[in-house]
């Protein structure tokens, strides 16, 4: 059997397995693609509609993002874009102390007292201190407050010129190390229930020198800063997890 | 013929129509293919309407290429069979297709029953590229595009597949 026998043969077999196709599929072939829209219809418009919902995801997870560092409530005073941009920006004092809060997203050194700022969750009856840290950084020393159990009801800072401080309501003070200090009272905050740390962290930062729980009785918390300078400072209320921030500056 | 790459242009800007109107002489190797590959004339059918809607809705990925619609489109038909041989039901439910009696009498021809048993003995993709080269008469290059292979491979499937069916079969028999 030759080639040509060959091919003969097996069309002959492929005749036999397939017949002719029905007289009807060109039509329904023809008929199926006109219903079926383009396919360029629904890509772009699948294309536009996928884009919105995905800048729409963003958008709303940017706003809730609990991971924001945004503060909620903020220090405010002299301009200065970063903590550690300049040192020497300092020591000016704001002549409002609540004229920009939370205006910018890392707000700006003060030597000023802040107001009682009231945080967005009054409605939680007491924020548990949970952990107490310093730190030093480039422009700054810091001193974080975490919280469990939500937000205290409010945060007042003021700095003060020396370091003595009132121990609670028993008339008794204690002199920190330093120059000055910042008295830091929260209010609707206890740091004895979920807190067990040291209530007195000693530091040689340049600026910071010591960190002092002086008064937690009846919802309220009350931290002595020991500053070895000028008391400058600006804080935040960070969240995930709660915590405030307290940025002394340093040169 | 030289109206194709118009006809395309409508087609691509979304004109089923032009699309339909290019299909058309494309339908009875489509489902000559379908035919074979699924041994089943009915799902052949369904294969080839099926293929020709992804066809449409793919049909940007021709790039405007006249040329290679035919290929392009039978590449499309052999894996819509594919996928119908691997629907659930298909190896479960399967109803013998109705021969006219044209067709009986064609099955008594003994050496193409025999040709024709050895065939279906295949697998559906040792069947392609018979289908394509003896039958559709593809130049390889064709064959290798629908197969998405080089000419060389397409050649050594179609001669692997021609020995299955004829042992004693030359290279120079085939091409």
């Amino acid at each position: 059997m030759g080639n040509e026998d060959f091919r003969r043969e097996l069309n002959n077999a492929i005749d036999n397995i397939s017949g002719s196709p029905s007289h009807g599929l060109r039509d329904r072939v023809r008929s199926r693609l006109i219903e079926t829209p383009s396919r360029g219809g629904p890509f772009w418009i699948a294309g536009v509609a996928a884009v919105t919902i995905a800048v729409l995801i963003v958008g709303i997870l940017f706003v809730i993002n609990p991971n924001r560092n945004n503060p909620i409530i903020g220090g405010v005073g002299q301009v200065s874009p970063s903590p550690s941009a300049s040192p020497s920006a300092t020591t000016s004092p704001s002549p409002s102390p609540s004229a920009s809060p939370a205006a910018s997203p890392t707000p700006a050194f003060t030597c000023a007292n802040t107001a009682p700022i009231t945080t967005q969750q009054p409605a939680n009856p007491i924020a548990y201190v949970s952990a107490l840290r310093t730190g030093a950084h480039a422009g700054y020393d810091r001193v974080t407050i975490e919280f469990s159990n939500g937000e205290p009801a409010s945060i007042e800072v003021r700095p003060q010129a020396g370091t003595k401080f009132a121990l609670g309501e028993s008339g008794q003070t204690v002199t920190m190390a330093g120059k000055n200090g910042i008295l830091v009272v929260i209010r609707g905050a206890d740091a004895h229930t979920s807190y067990s740390g040291p209530r007195d962290l000693k530091t040689n930062y340049p600026r910071l020198v010591e960190t002092r729980i002086t008064e937690d009785f009846e919802g309220v918390v009350q931290l002595g800063l020991g500053i070895n300078g000028p008391a400058c400072y600006r804080f935040s209320v960070l969240t995930n997890p709660t915590r405030l921030v307290i940025d002394v500056q340093a040169p | 013929m030289q109206e194709r790459p118009q006809t395309l242009a409508r087609a691509t800007e979304g004109d089923a129509n032009s699309f339909a109107t290019l299909l058309e002489p494309l339908l009875d190797p489509a489902y000559r293919l379908a035919a074979v590959m699924l041994d089943d004339r009915s799902a052949a059918e369904d294969a080839v309407q099926e293929a020709s809607i992804k066809a449409w809705r793919k049909l940007r990925q021709l790039r405007g290429e006249v040329g290679s619609l035919r290929s392009w489109f039978l590449s499309i038909v052999a894996n819509e069979c594919r996928m119908a041989r691997r629907q659930r039901w298909w190896s479960v439910v399967r109803l013998p297709d109705i021969r006219t009696a044209a067709e009986a009498g064609a099955m008594s021809d003994e050496p193409a029953t025999d040709l024709k048993a050895a065939l279906l003995r295949l697998s559906p993709d040792e069947r392609l590229p018979l289908v394509l080269h003896f039958y559709l008469d593809l130049p390889l290059e064709e064959v290798a595009r629908t197969l998405g292979v080089t000419t060389a491979a397409a050649k050594s499937r179609i001669y692997r597949a021609a020995k299955k069916l004829k042992s004693d079969l030359t290279l120079e028999e085939v091409f």
